[in-house]
């Protein structure tokens, strides 16, 4: 397998451990990878200094074989790059920012950039300060979609975007992967790179904690769940189904993490009375904690 | 209370800035008054009588020449007249920044959310102006004193605390006109050019006015116009009471009316929206523009309309400077002394004054132009343009000779057409100019744009935060050389240094080291960025 990203303790270091540190990475060909972190975790830094934007502190990258700083502009006609903060076009048409980007590329085909603005329905004659931020983020989106690049570096791509248009983007990420592009694509939202992605990265804190298949991520999936009962009494039962950590009662309502197949709740709650029961998606913070929590264990 | 402080902290630079400026100007005059003037009574009387003649010519840029043989009264004519024009363009740049230029940045839109009702928002922000431009002002005018006191004069204390409360009141008075135009003007570039267009055009109804034009109720309502009424550095002349309150009344109205069109209008949007809500034709297409892919042109086509409007201004400025020619010239060669001063300096035929006077001062002017194209490309790098632009496959290097470039073709073509306009109105007063240095003193211009190019470019490249401020400096610091080294009889090093000594008079004279080192200092400049931005972080 060709590796497409390979970074050798690739550090850059903003002081006050703000940054990233000896990120050793790889990404092959072809695969959709994800890059999980919470925010302020280096993501976005990563992304800088892949791009060319940052300089590495120590350590280096490659792309394709060739040097990030380098070979930099060499690369940016093989990578479509989604920014992490939109630029500020002002007054400008989306039509005429497509055209100057795209002429500063070179190698974007009128008929693609027509393709995927209707398949995001983002209407090019209307001037950037009048779009919404989805309709910026779709911008950026076409931009790094169109010329079909051998790479796409993505940074949150779906933020602003509501969920009929993130189902697009994912039908894009899909598509882009069937022509054997490679995708790395940062993200703070576990389900979305569920979606898209064969392997993941997790960085916390300046460093990568782990990366692999995206199967591993299934281990840490949990869901943050309050249940309240009629009956206080039924709170230390439903409290002690195995899977449920971080777990509190407090009068009738128990609240904490649950992992695993929800059958052994489900079970347990049948026994009881429930007035309610609420489950979401936890942050990814959440996730860390309790994860590395059963880890230490 | 923390409204406030952002409201003041956000003028932290401008106001030392102008200062600076203001101080600059008032010290070296009222230093060089006792250089020009003498110190006897009766060369003084010499010295007003030449200058109120001289004075007479230049309505159109500074006030009426009264007691020109006094320092009050030469300060009053050559100092304050053009700082309160340069005070007054500073408060449209606040006014529009307060009125739009948050807005842009969605700082207003947090501050409504937050609670804060509109009225307060723009009335914390004209608070916050007024207490800085109360401070840059006395500065100016304490600086002003000091620089008298140390060369043996003296100012009195009384007059110089009126002229700072006259002079706010005009300054206050173009703040507002400034917000109310934000009102209107979508953008904050487009609002902060209308709106020094506007206080240009009042300076110059005024002028009009003083040389005897008729303009009607205008004069009665023209912020300078009141502000002229007044003239406490005068013997005799005191503060105009009524005008003075109209100055404040004015700015007053003025800013009730920009906070009544604020609670009126959209965030984000003009008061009036023109063109009935029509839009373009949806489009899912790139623009069929085939400038938008050509290098360099594509900076320019970008740039349009501001480009048009510089062309239209700066022509129009050179007409009415042009058409003044012969009147002036001949008027100034009528005076004696006058005339054996300008023989000295190798000034005497019709060519040589067009030289002085179109030639002296376009290159300052286009100079304003260089450092607000340093402002966007400085603006490109922390709006995150720039790095859209290098994502896009452009290194480098080429971003900062493409920049340079750019910049050079916009001022080929406003120096172009306003020199075509020079040659054109001054044929028609029978003033004929030689052709081949026409077309060298305008390529020459070039030379001095290139050198304001460089210098900006190595800022932006190192600091691009701070690169206007410092681009700025070198332009008023290459203006005070210019304008005082001759007077204070510097070694002519010190005046080489200035950018605008250096570009020379080419419509009368060849100097050829002068342009080099504008060249010089260009490359070097650009040479300097080249390598700061091959080195650092973009958006940092």
């Amino acid at each position: 397998m060709t590796t497409a990203i390979e970074t050798s303790g690739l550090t850059k270091d903003y002081g006050s451990g703000r940054g990233i540190f000896d990120l050793d990475l790889t990404v092959n060909e072809g695969e959709v990878f994800g890059y999980l972190g919470p925010n302020g975790a280096g993501k976005t830094t990563t992304i800088r200094l892949l791009m060319g934007m940052s300089r590495a502190t120590r350590g280096a990258g490659t792309i394709f074989g060739l040097d990030t700083e380098r070979d930099a502009v060499a690369l940016k006609r093989r990578i479509g790059y989604v920014p992490g903060e939109l630029p500020a076009f002002g007054g400008w048409r989306g039509s005429e920012i497509v055209a100057y980007l795209g002429g500063l590329r070179g190698d974007v085909s009128e008929a693609e950039v027509d393709a995927v603005a209707k398949r995001l329905d983002l209407d090019l004659s209307r001037r950037y300060r009048e779009y919404s931020h989805g309709n910026k983020q779709k911008l950026a989106l076409l931009l790094a979609f169109a010329p079909r690049p051998a790479l796409l570096i993505l940074d949150e791509p779906t933020s602003g975007l509501d969920p009929l248009h993130q189902q697009e983007f994912y039908g894009l990420v899909r598509d882009a992967r069937a022509r054997g592009a490679t995708i790395f694509v940062s993200s703070h939202v576990l389900s979305e790179v569920e979606q898209i992605c064969d392997r993941v990265g997790i960085v916390r804190e300046g460093r990568l904690v782990t990366a692999g298949p995206i199967g591993e991520l299934l281990g840490m999936r949990a869901h943050r769940v309050v249940i309240e009962l009629a009956d206080a009494a039924g709170g230390a039962r439903v409290a002690a189904v195995p899977g449920f950590e971080q777990v509190s009662v407090d009068d009738n309502i128990v609240s904490g993490m649950y992992r695993g197949s929800f059958d052994p709740l489900l079970a347990a709650l049948s026994r009881e009375k429930v007035l309610s029961i609420v489950s979401r998606e936890p942050s990814l913070e959440e996730i860390f904690l309790s994860y590395y929590a059963v880890r230490e264990r | 209370m923390t409204l406030l402080r952002l409201a003041l902290r956000s003028h932290r630079t401008s106001v030392v800035v102008m200062a600076v400026i203001g101080a600059l100007g008032g010290a070296l005059n009222a230093a060089a008054f006792v250089q020009l003037a003498g110190t006897t009574a009766a060369e003084r009387a010499a010295f007003g009588r030449e200058m109120e003649l001289l004075g007479k010519q230049l309505a159109y840029l500074l006030p009426d020449p009264v007691q020109l043989d006094t320092l009050g009264g030469y300060l009053t004519w050559r100092a304050f007249g053009l700082l309160s024009l340069v005070f007054s363009i500073w408060a449209i740049l606040a006014s529009t920044g307060a009125g739009r230029g948050d807005e842009e940045k969605g700082i207003t839109e947090q501050w409504l959310a937050a609670g804060v009702s509109r009225a307060r928002w723009l009335l914390t922000r004209s608070v916050g102006f007024v207490t800085a431009a109360a401070a840059a002002l006395g500065v100016t005018f304490a600086a002003t004193a000091a620089a008298a006191a140390g060369s043996g004069e003296s100012l009195a204390l009384d007059a110089t605390v009126l002229e700072t409360i006259v002079t706010l009141g005009l300054v206050l008075s173009t703040f507002g006109v400034g917000l109310v135009v934000a009102q209107l003007v979508v953008t904050r570039r487009s609002s902060g050019a209308i709106g020094a267009v506007l206080v240009i055009a009042l300076y110059e109804l005024h002028a009009a006015a003083r040389a005897g034009m008729d303009v009607g109720v205008l004069e009665e309502v023209n912020p300078f116009a009141l502000y002229a009424r007044s003239a406490p550095f005068l013997a005799g002349g005191g503060v105009d009471a009524a005008a003075t309150v109209a100055l404040y009344a004015i700015a007053a109205a003025l800013v009730g009316l920009a906070a009544l069109a604020f609670t009126r209008r959209d965030i984000g949007a003009a008061l009036v929206r023109l063109g009935n809500g029509r839009t373009a034709r949806a489009s899912s297409r790139p623009s069929g523009d085939p400038l938008l892919r050509a290098p360099v042109l594509a900076l320019v086509d970008q740039q349009r309309w501001g480009l048009a409007g510089w062309t239209v201004a700066f022509a129009a400025f050179a007409w009415f400077l042009a058409s003044l020619a012969r009147t002036i010239v001949d008027s100034m060669l009528a005076i004696p002394t006058l005339a054996v001063y300008f023989e000295r300096l190798g000034v005497t035929a019709y060519t040589d004054f067009v030289g002085v006077l179109w030639f002296g001062t376009g290159p300052f002017v286009l100079s304003g132009l260089a450092v607000t194209q340093a402002s966007g490309w400085a603006a490109d790098d922390a709006e995150g343009r720039l790095e859209a632009q290098l994502a896009s496959g452009a290194s480098r290097p080429r971003v900062v000779l493409e920049r340079v470039a750019a910049l050079l073709v916009i001022t080929a073509v406003v120096a172009a057409v306003s020199s075509l306009v020079v040659f054109v109105t001054t044929d028609a007063l029978g003033i004929t100019l030689p052709g081949d240095r026409m077309v060298l003193a305008t390529v020459l211009e070039l030379a001095v744009i290139f050198a304001f190019a460089g210098i900006g470019s190595a800022l932006v490249g190192w600091a691009p935060r701070a690169a206007v401020l410092g681009l700025g400096t070198v332009a008023v610091v290459s203006y005070f050389l210019q304008q005082f080294s001759a007077i204070f009889a510097w070694p002519e090093w010190v005046g080489r240094l200035s950018i605008y000594q250096l570009y020379g008079t080419p419509l009368s004279k060849d100097d050829w080291i002068g342009p080099a080192t504008l060249v010089a200092v260009g490359v070097a400049g650009t040479a300097v960025a080249l390598l700061t931005m091959r080195r650092r972080d973009v958006g940092t």
